[in-house]
């Protein structure tokens, strides 16, 4: 792979930075390491434009916050989001702002790199950057009711427990579902099902479930 | 007027005469109980000039009605010649005033040997019946001081010999009042104190300085079955005459010292909830702090070990780098692991010398936790001629981590986060250690009483956070108080005293 590709790794925290930093320099990568997402968005703009690697858990201003100041400041760069420990809410939330994916740490070095690599894909052809909502839907229409149920559980952020309460079905029950759905949508991880729910509640003009 | 009998000379009767010598009251009355004489001072004592003057029916009159019948079935027996014992009767005088005499009634015989007289002779022992009644009262006060008292009490003469010994001490020792008194009072104490409490009193008699007179302290008491007892013993010491007792107040301690221990068990079982509650609402912030260094050691080593596959000899230097960072990143998620499971451990209260800075090192290890993803600002002072204090660690390290997570949390909602330390001098005894936030202040109303159990501001907890605190710092023997911050937000300041250079680490 070429060394242009730029990766932005806006962490707060000193050894995470420099290790993400180092671990994608010798993965070929140019490292950007920023402090703070305030000091990102100060130098994005007319930045050379790259992928965000980007940490959720930050002071004055978190991840999410961040992300939404690049919708608005139109800073178009794809952002991979780094979520604590499990924060499925908060990945959602990074998820339906438009994240390519999101990484819980501490992470594989593979999926790191996939991600970034997919981040990039998004990057050099901006038209693939949303799943167009009629593919979204098409996908979607082979799942089964409860399915479709878990998968809408997972879209408004809810975690497994509760989605099995909600349901009245046992947690297992849900993760057998969860399974099911990610095998008939061809996608391996939770990201890329979210991804497509999200397509195809744009299609719908879906209003945004409440965040708990 | 006085008659000389000359010696050969017939005895002349004269009743008047020996009447008028006698020192007190003496009347001869008839058997219709009349007075047919009476000395001076009997007239005296009822305040008349003559016998006729004397009230009527004397003097069966002048005795207080309910000692009448007494008074008269006496007369009766001194006619039909017995003998009659004295016996206290309460006179009633013409002037209205009551004394106590002494009545002495003896029978008269005429030459015939019939006795148709009684001599009664009334000495007035008011006074001394008062004293004796008095000295009775006295009496019956202390024995009955010494029969209910809680404290035990003990009595004993510059010999050490007891001289009373109270129920209650006769419970606590189990010696009898009968069998110890008299006892050398050492019988009540074990070695080495038994051997060596003569001396105590002879060097206080030598010597007149007070060692436990009036000053009193924590000593232990044999029992006569030899089991030994913790107690308070006051000694206050009385002169009588020129003998000197001094007596002993006693409070068996034994149930005092299992209270306090129960107590100070309750307290630690508390201090160790809070710790754990502490750590509880940590939980979500710890998992992160850990976090990150795993990443980091994550990242380091995935990267080194795709280098593998490269030019070692080339990419040897970024190996290294990648080693040692994750060796430090391994010891700093150690350290918190360490710091965590010290805070959560029961262990016993163990107070030692400890370096003031090392107790605030390892106290923001868990107390910043998370403090900087809030944003907050931390600075720490530590002046430097403040080096130890003699704490236990983890309780320290408790009440600071409990300060700090409350300055963070009183910050959550303040523009600027600034959470200060510092330490300095007070005098060469006492140190101050305050914590300083800008956070949205304590309410002035409230003032110490947030130190008091549940007296929670925040709406979470328990409120028992700073009445931990101050427990802990109290019991060592530091004070702990709140004030407003001059730069908005709160200060909170600690004394301690110091702990010498050269303490020893041995309690």
């Amino acid at each position: 792979m070429s060394s242009e590709r730029l990766v932005y790794i806006v962490d707060d925290d000193d050894s995470v930075r420099r290790s993400a930093a180092f671990m994608l320099r010798h993965a070929g990568f140019k490292v950007e390491p920023v402090e703070s997402g305030v000091a990102f968005l100060k130098m994005a703009k007319g930045a050379e434009r790259g992928c965000v690697l980007l940490d959720v858990r930050m002071p004055d201003m978190d991840g999410l916050q961040v992300q939404q100041q690049m919708i608005k400041d139109g800073i178009d760069m794809p952002v991979v989001i780094l979520t604590g420990h499990g924060d499925i809410e908060i990945a959602v939330q990074a998820m339906r702002a438009g994240a390519v994916n999101f990484l819980e740490k501490p992470y594989e070095k593979e999926a790191l790199i996939a991600a970034m690599e997919e981040a990039f894909v998004r990057l050099a052809d901006s038209n693939l950057k949303e799943m167009a909502a009629s593919e979204a839907k098409v996908r979607l229409a082979c799942l089964t009711g409860r399915e479709q149920d878990v998968l809408d559980g997972l879209l408004a952020g809810l975690p497994n427990k509760t989605i099995a309460y909600d349901l009245g079905i046992s947690p297992r029950t849900v993760e057998i579902y969860r399974a099911n759905m990610m095998e008939k949508l061809r996608v391996r991880s939770l990201a890329d099902a979210l991804r497509i729910g999200f397509a195809a509640e744009r299609g719908e003009r879906h209003e945004r479930p409440a965040n708990s | 007027m006085r008659e000389t009998i000359v010696h050969g000379t017939d005895r002349v009767w004269h009743p008047d005469a020996i009447l008028s010598a006698f020192p007190n009251c003496v009347m001869i009355v008839d058997r219709n109980l009349q007075p047919i004489n009476c000395s001076a001072v009997g007239l005296e004592i009822f305040g008349v000039a003559s016998l006729a003057d004397l009230p009527e029916g004397a003097p069966v009159t002048c005795v207080a009605p309910d000692h009448r019948r007494l008074f008269e079935n006496r007369m009766d027996c001194a006619f039909e010649s017995s003998a009659v014992d004295p016996f206290d009767v309460p006179l009633q005088l013409p002037d209205g005033r009551l004394i106590y005499a002494e009545c002495n009634i003896a029978g008269l015989a005429s030459p015939k040997g019939e006795i148709d007289a009684v001599m009664v002779t009334f000495q007035d022992v008011t006074a001394l019946r008062n004293t004796e009644g008095k000295l009775d009262q006295a009496n019956s006060i202390l024995r009955s001081i010494l029969t209910t008292i809680p404290d035990a009490m003990v009595v004993i003469d510059e010999a050490g010999r007891i001289s009373s010994f109270s129920s209650t001490a006769e419970k606590m020792f189990g010696y009898e009042q009968e069998e110890i008194i008299g006892q050398n009072v050492k019988v009540l104490m074990p070695e080495p104190y038994r051997a060596a409490h003569d001396g105590y009193i002879e060097r206080y008699l030598r010597t007149e300085e007070k060692r436990i007179i009036g000053i009193g302290r924590t000593v232990v008491g044999c029992r006569k079955d030899g089991t030994t007892f913790p107690l308070q013993l006051e000694v206050g010491e009385a002169k009588i005459g020129d003998e000197r007792y001094f007596t002993g107040f006693i409070i068996d301690l034994t149930e005092k010292k299992q209270t306090e221990a129960e107590l100070q068990s309750l307290q630690q079982d508390l201090a160790h909830a809070s710790r754990l509650s502490a750590v509880g609402t940590l939980a979500s912030s710890l998992a992160h702090e850990i976090n990150q260094p795993l990443t980091a050691i994550a990242n380091y080593l995935s990267a080194a070990r795709d280098m593998m596959d490269g030019d070692l000899a080339e990419n040897r230097e970024f190996f290294l780098e990648a080693l040692q960072e994750s060796v430090s990143e391994s010891l700093r998620a150690g350290t918190i692991v360490r710091r965590l499971r010290e805070f959560v451990s029961r262990g016993e209260i163990n107070r030692r010398k400890l370096s003031i800075s090392q107790v605030l090192e390892d106290a923001t290890v868990l107390g910043m936790i998370g403090a900087q993803e809030r944003g907050v600002k931390f600075s720490i002072d530590i002046a430097p001629d403040t080096d130890y204090v003699f704490a236990d660690r983890v309780q320290m390290q408790q009440v600071m981590v409990n300060l700090m997570r409350n300055g963070i949390e009183a910050m959550a909602d303040s523009a600027e986060k600034k959470l200060h330390i510092g330490v300095q001098s007070l005098d060469d005894e006492r140190l101050e250690i305050s914590v300083s936030d800008s956070g949205s202040g304590i309410d002035q109303e409230l003032g110490d009483r947030i130190f008091d159990p549940f007296a929670s501001t925040k709406g979470t907890g328990m409120g028992l956070g700073l009445s931990i605190c101050r427990t802990i710092i109290e019991a060592h023997g530091g004070t702990i108080g709140v004030e407003p911050n001059p730069d908005g937000g709160t200060i909170f300041r600690i004394t301690l005293e110091k702990a010498e250079r050269e303490q020893n680490d041995e309690q």
